[in-house]
């Protein structure tokens, strides 16, 4: 048997996005040795800032801050590393007759202009903030937690889930039946149970599809809205909102951790394959051939880059393989980044306002939502879509030159496969249709439009390695949730090859900026670390 | 008057459990609001001289320890097991056989792709273990969520053995497939369309959902589990229409004690110092009973026949919130002559189920329909011709087609209602046959349309909901059909449930009734 050449670092990250850099940073402040290789010339993975139109800096992918894992933010000194979270004030929703929905973070303020499109509803929204505050604080241990693996003697692992068990049994029937229903049922169906205004019901059902490719009638989408409206209670620090510098600004604060831990950064570094011999990672071949050693390999990409195009056919059995192919990632969204010369100005609201300064929501009605959805399921992408917008230059005059603003529009549906045609040639069009969209609520907007970046599934997938496009690096749906997350067996960050492991969004508890997969990966990998046997 | 247990409600459901009950020795009286026995497990004469099970129309199957500690074999009862189990009919001609006997089916399917034709064994052996697996699951009561270690502890010790028993390869697809939609999982076994749209078949029946829904394959592994885990289903039926089945239990009851009294309509159910004691007829007559078990559906039990005074408002709540909307109306068809399918197919394989939508997205397309409260343009279509196997059904040449059509929604969004809208279920039925079957609409010598309201309205399901309630994730096992109430027992003492709106819902089974029973006699002896 050959001895290992001794190398520099006990491990390499690859990909250098938010989940790699937390991950990375961890490994090191425990004193570890480690590297971390990006492929693009800049950090950030999808959470990155970039110019990309003079004077005009775009959180480009993702373009707010919704789950940063508080303790992550505390054990990295964050905000000493530059991180700042501005905050983001509530939802606008303009409506095509006129009319609007406009939801503040001032409670008092939101019950009055729901009571002004019904009484019974602004009644009901007390109780329903009550009721996903109370579900919320039920399922957030959750997001901490190792999945423990159903089928084999893990005692540490049944006994949280018992406690679990034991936390749910405990709870007021009307609770237990609360989180039953948020863990199976339809945005919609769980709204309809509290709300009859639709539009409030629409605006509100769009947190539980944005990433995945479900509609709001999809079961399974109520658990999507809780894991939204997690980052709105979370006390100390406002979790929702956008970072000061674009969400760019947040990687670059946890690789400043990182960096002051000794982590060792490389951008421009892609990887060609890993290298594994006799069923261990010995490291990473750089295209171009460069090698280098580490006893430990940890990827923060999606289980099909890692497994299916970074690891050597022959190494992983079959078995193993096509579940990692059965993986879904499907991505649905794209993003259209609009540089402005002046603000849009809403038929609903006229002018500039405090209402420009929060989330613009293009949610009219919930059949809106789901006709946008059905032309997804059949290969299109939709005519009419749902819009999530926000002006951050308002808020963070930094990223615009002085009286310019920059919109930033997340999109859905906008399916990975397309039944007739490509994205290349499909580009414009649906950057076409986004802002006509946003045109019938915003006259003005056309004209105001100096530059305009659209980005499909593809281009996702092409430039940040988002397979299939897909935000969330694989569907947050229940059967690729929790134990199930990414493959059943391999959902505790390690995986068949020793020394590699997982630390990306594809692991439990899954995509936004959160930073948990990162952080549990590297908790995980400290401890087999320590018990001297790196799975 | 008084009796020992009321059972209000005289379907396959109310039957078993008063059978069952009058075994284990007590006296129980079933009442059936309308003048024949069955509910919606019935055989009516639609047309003069044709007879058809008008609703259900193929058995759950039936458990197994129901036929035999009730003996119904030795009363008339006779199964039919046609082979082949389905037939999925294609438009341009032709179409696909499943067999009971993989092997043979694995074979035909060669003929569609070598790599679906290698993979049907597998799946049919990994459905039959599941299904072996799961089946254990639906004869437990299930656990007292306030007091899980109360009760037999082995079955579930057992159940926990079990689990690992499967081997990991299945267990951990039974964890992976329960939430998923259907449409995935036929998209992972399968790359033929009609194969792929034969198993979202199974997943959306009776369900307000497209085979893009999540959850629908929980729907399939239910079917799977009820029946014997055969990756065809299952399509037996009786000797003279489930009418036969309920002549059988209504013997069976009548023979241990029971009694039963038709045209006799609860009115409400008295509640008396919170203790339930006995009943009000329509009529205005009081029954009395130490207990009394409803086989009607949750919403008709609690909201229709309680006085809500009686009921905590969170409870009422709930209760409004269980989803019940039926999506399903049926359509029975007296033909002249037996249809034929295009392509030269062969009149044997017409004896089981016929399932019509050999294309997944269109499926997915009728539900569209249905989700913005419309009739489907193109429903999924689920047929017997029962005269195959059972020719005194019809006059003789003559056949009947009992056509089950999904999705008609119960609430239509416009058009004047379903009074108005009847007659466009039977010609979009028609018109869907049509293209597989050119030529059938002229066979037709008379048809009776049942929508949603007349399911509601005739035979009692509120809603037209077939199952008592949408087979949901959150409306299953320990919370159908609330959390809390999922032991058969509701919150008022000495009131039971035993209809498809409890575990292990919906389906002409007699399981949730006999799991009932058993709990019932365990409180009453």
């Amino acid at each position: 048997m050959a001895v290992p050449m001794p190398s520099s670092y006990d491990a390499i990250v690859i990909g250098g996005g938010h989940n790699g850099l937390t991950h990375a940073a961890y490994l090191a402040r425990a004193g570890r040795r480690v590297l971390v290789l990006e492929r693009r010339h800049v950090l950030g993975g999808a959470a990155v800032t970039e110019e990309v139109f003079p004077g005009f800096k775009f959180s480009v992918c993702s373009y707010v801050v919704s789950l940063l894992r508080p303790e992550i933010i505390r054990e990295l000194d964050l905000p000493r590393h530059g991180l700042e979270i501005l905050p983001l004030d509530g939802t606008f929703t303009p409506m095509p007759n006129g009319d609007y929905l406009w939801r503040m973070s001032d409670h008092a303020r939101t019950r009055r202009e729901i009571y002004r499109h019904s009484p019974l509803d602004a009644e009901a929204y007390d109780e329903y903030s009550k009721a996903m505050a109370d579900m919320a604080r039920f399922v957030k241990p959750i997001l901490s937690m190792v999945p423990p693996d159903p089928l084999s003697f893990d005692v540490p692992g049944f006994s949280r889930l018992f406690a679990m068990g034991r936390r749910f049994q405990r709870l007021p029937r009307t609770d237990q039946h609360n989180i039953l229903q948020l863990m199976t049922m339809s945005a919609v169906d769980l709204l309809d149970q509290w709300f009859e205004t639709d539009v409030l019901k629409a605006t509100m059902s769009a947190s539980g599809i944005i990433g995945t490719f479900l509609g709001v009638r999809s079961p399974g989408t109520a658990y999507v809205l809780l894991h939204h409206y997690m980052g709105e209670i979370d006390g100390v620090f406002r979790s929702w909102g956008f970072s000061r510098g674009g969400t760019g600004a947040i990687s670059m604060a946890i690789a400043g951790a990182a960096q002051e831990a000794g982590v060792e950064i490389r951008t421009g570094a892609s990887i060609e394959r890993i290298k594994v011999r006799a069923g261990r990672a010995t490291g990473v071949v750089l295209e171009g051939g460069e090698e280098i050693d580490a006893p430990v390999v940890s990827s923060s990409v999606d289980p099909h880059r890692t497994f299916l195009k970074m690891v050597e056919p022959g190494v992983l059995d079959d078995g193993f393989l096509s579940e990692v192919r059965r993986y879904k990632l499907r991505g649905s969204s794209g993003k259209v980044n609009l540089a402005l010369d002046a603000l849009p100005d809403f038929t609903a609201l006229p002018g500039p306002g405090p209402h420009l300064r929060g989330a613009i929501s293009i949610s009219p009605s919930i059949e809106y939502m789901e006709k946008a959805y059905d032309q997804a399921k059949y290969g299109e992408f939709s005519a009419h879509p749902y819009i999530d917008m926000v002006i951050p230059s308002l808020t963070d005059p930094s990223v615009a030159p002085p009286g310019k603003h920059i919109l930033s529009c997340f999109v859905q549906y906008a399916p990975y496969k397309l039944r007739e045609g490509n994205w290349d040639e499909k580009r414009e069009a649906f950057g076409d249709a986004v802002v006509d969209t946003i045109a019938q609520y915003a006259p003005n907007l056309k004209k105001i439009i100096r530059h305009r970046q659209v980005l499909t599934p593809l281009d996702l997938e092409r430039e940040w390695g988002l397979t299939e496009g897909n935000i969330f690096q694989g569907e947050l749906s229940l059967e690729q949730l929790f134990f199930l997350r990414p493959v059943p067996g391999w959902a505790r960050y390690r995986t068949p090859v020793r020394g590699l492991y997982m630390c990306g969004s594809a692991t439990h508890p899954g995509g936004g900026i959160m930073g948990a997969p990162g952080r549990i990966a590297a908790l995980e990998l400290l401890k087999d670390w320590k018990r001297g046997k790196v799975a | 008057m008084k009796a020992d247990v009321i059972v209000i409600g005289g379907g396959h459901n109310g039957l078993v459990a008063a059978a069952l009950l009058a075994r284990g020795g007590l006296k129980p009286l079933v009442l059936e609001r309308r003048d024949i026995l069955g509910g919606a497990a019935v055989t009516e004469e639609f047309h003069p001289g044709f007879k058809a099970s008008t609703v259900a129309h193929l058995l759950g199957p039936l458990r197994a320890s129901v036929v035999h500690d009730l003996d119904l074999r030795h009363r008339g009862l006779a199964f039919i097991e046609p082979e082949p189990r389905v037939f999925a009919p294609m438009p341009e001609g032709g179409g696909v056989c499943l067999w009971g006997d993989a092997g043979k089916t694995a074979f035909e399917l060669r003929k569609l792709s070598a790599k679906d034709a290698e993979a049907y064994p597998e799946l049919h052996r990994s459905l039959s273990a599941i299904s072996a697996y799961l089946s254990r699951l639906l004869v437990l009561t299930p656990p007292d969520i306030d007091r899980p270690l109360r009760g037999p502890i082995l079955p579930w010790v057992g159940l926990g053995m079990g689990f690992r028993g499967l081997g990991r390869e299945d267990a951990q697809r039974l964890l992976r497939w329960g939430p998923m939609a259907v449409a995935d999982f036929a998209s992972e076994w399968f790359s033929s369309e009609v194969l792929r749209a034969l198993v979202c078949g199974r997943g959306i029946h009776g369900l307000f959902a497209g085979p893009w829904s999540a959850g629908t394959t929980a729907n399939l592994l239910l079917q799977s589990a009820t029946g014997d885990g055969n990756a065809a289903g299952t399509a037996v039926q009786v000797t003279g229409g489930l009418g036969s089945l309920i002549g059988a239990l209504t013997a069976a009851a009548r023979q241990h004690g029971a009694e039963i009294r038709t045209g006799a309509a609860v009115e409400r159910i008295v509640v008396k110092d919170g203790q339930v004691g006995g009943v009000v007829l329509a009529s205005g007559e009081e029954i009395a009973a130490r207990a009394v078990v409803s086989s009607a559906d949750p919403k008709r039990t609690f909201l229709g026949l309680l006085d809500p005074a009686v009921l905590d408002p969170d409870d009422v709540r709930r209760l409004r919130n269980y989803r019940q909307q039926g999506m399903a109306s049926k359509v029975n068809l007296a033909l002249d002559a037996l249809p034929v399918f295009r392509g030269d197919v062969p009149s044997e394989v017409l004896r089981g189920r016929i399932h019509v939508g050999p294309d997944v997205d269109d499926l997915e397309r009728a539900f569209d329909d249905a989700k913005y409260g419309g009739i489907s343009r193109q429903p999924y279509l689920e047929a017997t011709i029962p005269t195959l196997s059972d020719p005194a059904l019809a006059p003789a040449g003559k056949h009947v087609m009992s056509v089950y059509v999904q999705f008609t929604p119960y609430a239509l969004r416009d058009g004047g209602g379903w009074e108005a809208r009847r007659d466009e279920v039977g010609d979009v039925t028609l018109k869907t046959l049509e293209r597989y079957a050119p030529g059938l609409t002229r066979l037709v010598l008379g048809r009776q349309v049942l929508t949603p309201v007349d399911l509601e309205r005739t035979y009692g399901l509120t809603g037209g909901h077939p199952s008592h309630g949408e087979m949901a994730l959150d409306q299953l096992f320990l919370a159908r059909p609330l959390i809390g109430w999922g032991r058969y027992r509701g919150p008022l003492p000495g009131l039971y449930m035993c209809g498809a709106g409890t575990h292990p819902g919906g389906g002409v089974t007699g399981a949730p009734a006999a799991n009932a029973a058993r709990e019932i006699l365990a409180d009453l002896k």
